[in-house]
């Protein structure tokens, strides 16, 4: 059997000029969903089991080596890729088919949901919806960025995220929406967030700080050490993003964001959780939350998203925001005070043009950083730090008098006794 | 031998933020901040008090350099944007605003005219600012960020200082790079010429001071004492003194004849970015010091018994 039949017809096309963007994205995801989802309902309609339901998708080549270009008048990345077209039938002539069928609905009713409420899901979350159906994180990753697309838009467009990154370690324990238990307190080792969605109780009663990790490496590490149980400070709850994934990143959104430690939705919306959860834990001391970030733009920035939201999708940014998110680190001033005897040579590292051009665009943007905004002190490291032209890692204090760990002792002290 | 200065006042708290650079003249002193722009105090009354401000710089301004006469002042903002501003009677306004690109430190000719400038990938220009801004120098080194910059009293030399540690002098008349000065290896932070031409300083993340004689190039004295960053020097007019400040809050005044360091304060932990002689009052001279205490402190040298 020829095995470019196996299901549907194809037809290959070179596509040239291929995917011009829709003028409005929002109009040609809404027009997509809204006739592919009539039209099967139509044909479920005719009687007698008459009807085809079919729904039709375009994917990319994906064994062709493609070449990349900037589109000049957008400015944009673009490829050359051969594309083929796939049809699949209800119930199809096999269980292949049918399976195709069935999952390629379910991504699609759950873009269409989440293109109505104006919800962002993560290509996890749809997974995690029916593992069983789906068999893998990848099938799901495929068929929405075959989706996208097919309608001409990019995953953005269909309120998609990539999967959501967010880790948590800590002395806490969660209630899920079906009654389901998880006692973290006993775990050494982390484990993804859960979704904010299957929460029905999250217990940090116990919890005495909370700290936000720009970098899964240090997270690791404190984890490793487990710093959550043994800090000077009490029993924590450490939260970052991973930046490992068990599958290929996707050139066509790749951004300058990703792999940096910004937040997704998912990781945002549990730690808003822990934000909100903390007043009716507890009628005194309440535990303050802490971000460590790097001490350059993107770790301020990392910071900025926590606290106020990301300046790419502002829409959801009022139920997210961390109002009381403390910083404790890391200052480049801080670093350079300890003194030369404690640097060594490639401690500090210069900045790049695009580290200070980000700088600019940051304090010439963000609100937060104007002169009269709400952070005047992250303002003012940023520009020390075009001043020194230098930046720092976290990994900076390993080796250093006590350690990270011993580091963020005496900051948490020093901070919580001001 | 040392000597004494006594603290005799501070513009305290004037900026919101730190003082990233300040530039005197006859009877005033400037200060360029990271909030959005210039203050210009009186330094003829005691009080020091604020005389004007000058919000042009949205998001901070890095470095403001005056001329010798005080009619003309040049600043710099994070933003990139240049600002050039006149003196008349003692209250300055914006002349005109330029986009050099990526010029980071600057300093003016003593008449005024001739801006020179560093880039951040290390170019060294001079532009004419009696002539519609025209750039009519561009001397291209090594690439490494051109931190700081100066111009001799007379105007022929111009030095700078970069992040790798060079130092570069160059003729502005012939364009030529005469020396490219060795001592240094780590960033140069800070760099200036003494008021007759003969030396040069520099100094910066090795925490020493270099003296150069800039008709040889040759590194004649090395003044050692800073345990911090050094970031700001100064010579007072008569060139027999050296001003400095470094990143842990010292200010030091140094002898040029005995190659000492003749006083130290430490009134102040935070960062000191910028340290400027005042002009001389009768027989008494004084400094100022700015920094991250976001003060102006100004100081008088201890006169009589």
């Amino acid at each position: 059997m020829d095995a470019s039949l196996d299901h549907g017809h194809h037809t290959a096309s070179q596509a040239s000029a291929l995917n011009v963007r829709p003028e409005n994205p929002r109009a040609a995801v809404r027009q997509y969903v809204g006739e592919t989802l009539a039209a099967l309902v139509e044909q479920v309609c005719i009687p007698d089991g008459e009807g085809k339901p079919k729904i039709t998708i375009k994917r990319r080549h994906t064994t062709a080596i493609s070449s990349y270009r900037i589109n000049i008048s957008t400015g944009a990345l673009e490829s050359d890729n051969a594309e083929t077209e796939v049809t699949y039938i209800w119930p199809g002539k096999d269980a292949y088919e049918a399976w195709r069928f069935s999952i390629t609905l379910r991504v699609l009713t759950a873009i269409a949901e989440a293109f109505d409420s104006g919800v962002v899901v993560s290509k996890r979350d749809i997974y995690y919806s029916d593992p069983a159906a789906f068999e893998s994180q990848q099938v799901v990753d495929t068929l929405v960025d075959d989706l996208a697309y097919t309608i001409g838009v990019s995953r953005f467009d269909l309120n998609v995220e990539a999967a959501a990154k967010g880790l948590v370690t800590g002395f806490y324990q969660v209630t899920t929406t079906t009654g389901e238990r998880i006692d973290a307190r006993l775990l050494t080792n982390d484990c993804l967030i859960p979704r904010v969605q299957d929460i029905s109780r999250l217990d940090i009663s116990d919890v005495d700080w909370v700290l936000i990790l720009e970098k899964e490496a240090v997270f690791r590490r404190l984890t490793r050490s487990n710093f959550h149980i043994r800090a000077r400070a009490g029993m924590g709850l450490i939260v970052t993003v991973t930046l490992t994934s068990s599958f290929k990143p996707d050139m066509r959104v790749l951004t300058t964001q990703q792999g940096k430690g910004y937040p997704d939705l998912g990781t945002r919306s549990f730690v808003r959780k822990i934000y909100d959860s903390i007043p009716s834990s507890r009628s005194h001391n309440l535990p303050p939350i802490y971000a460590l970030v790097d001490s350059d733009p993107d770790g301020i920035a990392i910071m900025s998203t926590y606290k106020y939201g990301s300046m790419a999708h502002t829409r959801e940014n009022s139920s997210l925001v961390i109002p009381s998110l403390r910083w404790l680190g890391l200052r480049t001033t801080d670093v350079v005070e300890d003194g030369e005897e404690a640097l060594n040579g490639d401690d500090l590292m210069p900045l790049t043009p695009r580290d200070r051009k980000k700088i600019v665009a940051m304090l010439s943007r963000n609100p937060v950083l104007a002169v009269d905004g709400l952070e005047p002190e992250w303002r003012v490291e940023l520009q020390r730090m075009m001043m020194l032209n230098v930046k720092a890692e976290t990994e900076i204090r390993y080796g250093r008098d006590g350690g990270l760990e011993g580091w963020i002792d005496r900051e948490m002290g020093r901070r919580a006794s001001i | 031998m040392s000597k004494q200065y006594l603290s005799y006042g501070s513009a305290d708290n004037t900026h919101p933020t730190d003082i990233f650079s300040l530039a005197v003249t006859d009877k005033q002193i400037l200060s360029a901040s990271g909030s959005n722009g210039l203050q210009v105090h009186s330094t003829t009354d005691p009080d020091f008090p604020l005389v004007q401000t000058l919000e042009a710089h949205k998001v901070g301004c890095h470095h403001v350099v005056t001329d010798e006469r005080g009619s003309r002042a040049v600043s710099v903002g994070f933003g990139g944007e240049v600002l050039i501003w006149t003196c008349q009677d003692g209250a300055w306004s914006k002349t005109k605003g330029v986009t050099f690109t990526d010029v980071w430190a600057i300093a003016l000719s003593a008449d005024g005219q001739y801006l020179a400038g560093t880039t951040q990938n290390g170019h060294i220009k001079v532009w004419d600012l009696g002539a519609h801004e025209e750039e009519i120098r561009d001397h291209e080194t090594k690439g490494s960020f051109g931190t700081c910059i100066d111009l001799s009293p007379d105007g022929r030399l111009i030095a700078s200082g970069h992040e790798n540690g060079s130092v570069y002098i160059f003729s502005t008349e012939t364009g030529r790079m005469p020396f490219s000065l060795s001592g240094l290896v780590k960033p140069v932070r800070t760099i200036a010429f003494s008021p007759g031409g003969k030396f040069l300083a520099a100094a910066g993340d090795s925490r020493v001071i270099v003296l150069y004689d800039t008709s040889s190039g040759e590194q004649v004295a090395s003044l050692t004492g800073h345990s911090a960053w050094i970031l700001s020097l100064s010579w007072s007019s008569t060139g027999e003194y050296l001003l400095s400040g470094s990143f842990d809050g010292k200010v030091k005044v140094w002898s040029i004849d005995t190659r000492s360091c003749v006083a130290t304060h430490s009134e102040t932990e935070k960062a000191i970015w910028n340290v400027k002689w005042l002009p001389k009052v009768g027989k008494s001279e004084g400094f100022a010091t700015a920094g991250a205490s976001r003060s102006i402190s100004f100081y008088r040298e201890a006169t009589g018994g």
